[in-house]
């Protein structure tokens, strides 16, 4: 068992040999491969992360979308509610007022109806009592009638 | 005792066995990584995919606990073919050996050697159970370390032979030495006596089954240690040298 220095030589020469036959045929496509997975699930996890991260805005804006049409409609609801309340109290105003124009009208033409009423009613108290005096005045007047309606007279005041 | 076959030519030794041994070392380790890495896919791996991207992973969280992260990857193939190569290295002498029997000198076989009538040549062993082949391994970090040392941390690397004393100089390139030599040592030692103790079961004959049984078991444990050991002393010495760290301690 001597130390060989061609078996030194020849171990030094196989090894660098082997060294550069297994980095080219064999660790350079494994590590690559191993680097392309590492690239692969860092993709895959980042790709994950953002789906993830894009679920939930969705959620939220799906969430605030929902309030908002939720408020929507409450708001609508409520604006409703008035307008219907101010039409009601709107249609009852106008009843109440055209009521009050009507009665008012009523009254008015009573009024009027009455006045005219009483208009024609003077005017024809007035040529009637004309036709009665006319009628008496035309009626001629004695003497004696005459003395009897002035006796009558004194009387009256001589009485008093 | 085996001896290796010597083929002598011009004047220079080949140790045939560690030859042929490394070699296969090499092709089979190019092979597995190869047919484990067939058909690679980036969303639907095979087994042998996932298997090799653990073994990737293995290696790369081994080097990461010896330096910073972002200074890893550069050396993540190194780390894969150290810990793959010395692994299969470790563990080709176990199944079985070669052995020849010589009547007459040859293959570095004198005539003293078959004295006694023969000697046996053992054709088969783990590469990394000879001290050239793991001295070779541990030159190759040696250099790259001191390399990777005065290319990216060139202060930092001359300062440090001088710290915490100047007077620590000596002890420093002790230790620089001591590093590749313990390195190449230790690997060779635990798979040279694993190989030895089983040629020496093996000599036990029926009777060594369950013994063979059990250190057949230890040895592919210390292989697979003895590998992680190798790569994670690789990347530490690479780190010791090539980054500097402000509260580093070295």
């Amino acid at each position: 068992m001597d130390w060989k220095w061609t078996s030194f030589v020849y171990a030094i020469v196989a090894f660098l040999i082997l060294y550069w036959l297994l980095n080219r045929y064999a660790f350079k496509p494994l590590f690559s491969i191993m680097e392309q997975r590492r690239q692969m699930v860092l993709e895959q996890m980042n790709a994950a992360e953002n789906s993830r991260k894009e679920a939930s805005a969705e959620m939220e804006a799906q969430k605030q979308a929902l309030a908002q049409a939720r408020q929507e409609a409450n708001e609508i609801i409520e604006k409703a509610r008035i307008t219907s309340t101010k039409q009601a109290d709107g249609i009852v105003d106008t009843a109440r007022a055209e009521a009050a124009r009507l009665k008012e009208e009523a009254v008015r033409d009573i009024e009027s109806e009455k006045n005219k009423a009483i208009a024609s009613l003077r005017s024809e108290v007035g040529s009637l009592s004309v036709a009665i005096a006319s009628k008496i005045v035309e009626k001629q007047i004695d003497e004696k009638s005459q003395e009897q309606i002035v006796e009558r007279y004194l009387k009256e005041v001589s009485s008093k | 005792m085996h001896k290796f076959p010597i083929y002598t030519w011009n004047g220079i030794d080949f140790d045939l066995s560690a030859i042929i041994a490394i070699t296969i070392s090499a092709i089979l380790t190019f092979v597995l990584a190869r047919l484990l890495t067939r058909k690679l896919s980036v969303a639907n791996p095979s087994k042998t995919q996932n298997f090799m991207e653990w073994a990737v992973d293995f290696v790369h969280s081994t080097i990461a606990s010896t330096m910073p992260l972002n200074r890893v990857r550069p050396f993540l193939g190194l780390g894969l073919t150290l810990i793959l190569f010395i692994f299969i290295s470790n563990l080709l002498g176990l199944p079985f050996g070669i052995v020849t029997y010589v009547h007459e000198p040859m293959l570095g076989i004198t005539a003293d050697d078959i004295a006694h009538g023969h000697a046996e040549l053992a054709w088969w062993k783990s590469p990394t159970a000879d001290l050239s082949v793991t001295s070779g391994l541990a030159l190759i970090v040696f250099l790259l370390v001191h390399f990777l040392g005065m290319k990216q941390n060139t202060k930092h690397y001359f300062q440090h032979y001088f710290k915490p004393y100047p007077i620590f100089f000596p002890l420093n390139i002790i230790e620089t030495i001591a590093k590749p030599v313990t390195l190449a040592l230790r690997l060779f030692a635990n798979i040279f006596a694993g190989e030895v103790l089983i040629s020496t079961i093996l000599m036990l004959g029926v009777i060594g089954t369950p013994f063979m049984i059990a250190w057949q078991g230890f040895s592919i444990f210390v292989g697979a240690i003895q590998a992680f050991l190798f790569t994670i002393l690789t990347m530490v010495y690479i780190s010791q040298a090539a980054i500097h760290d402000d509260d580093g301690a070295h």
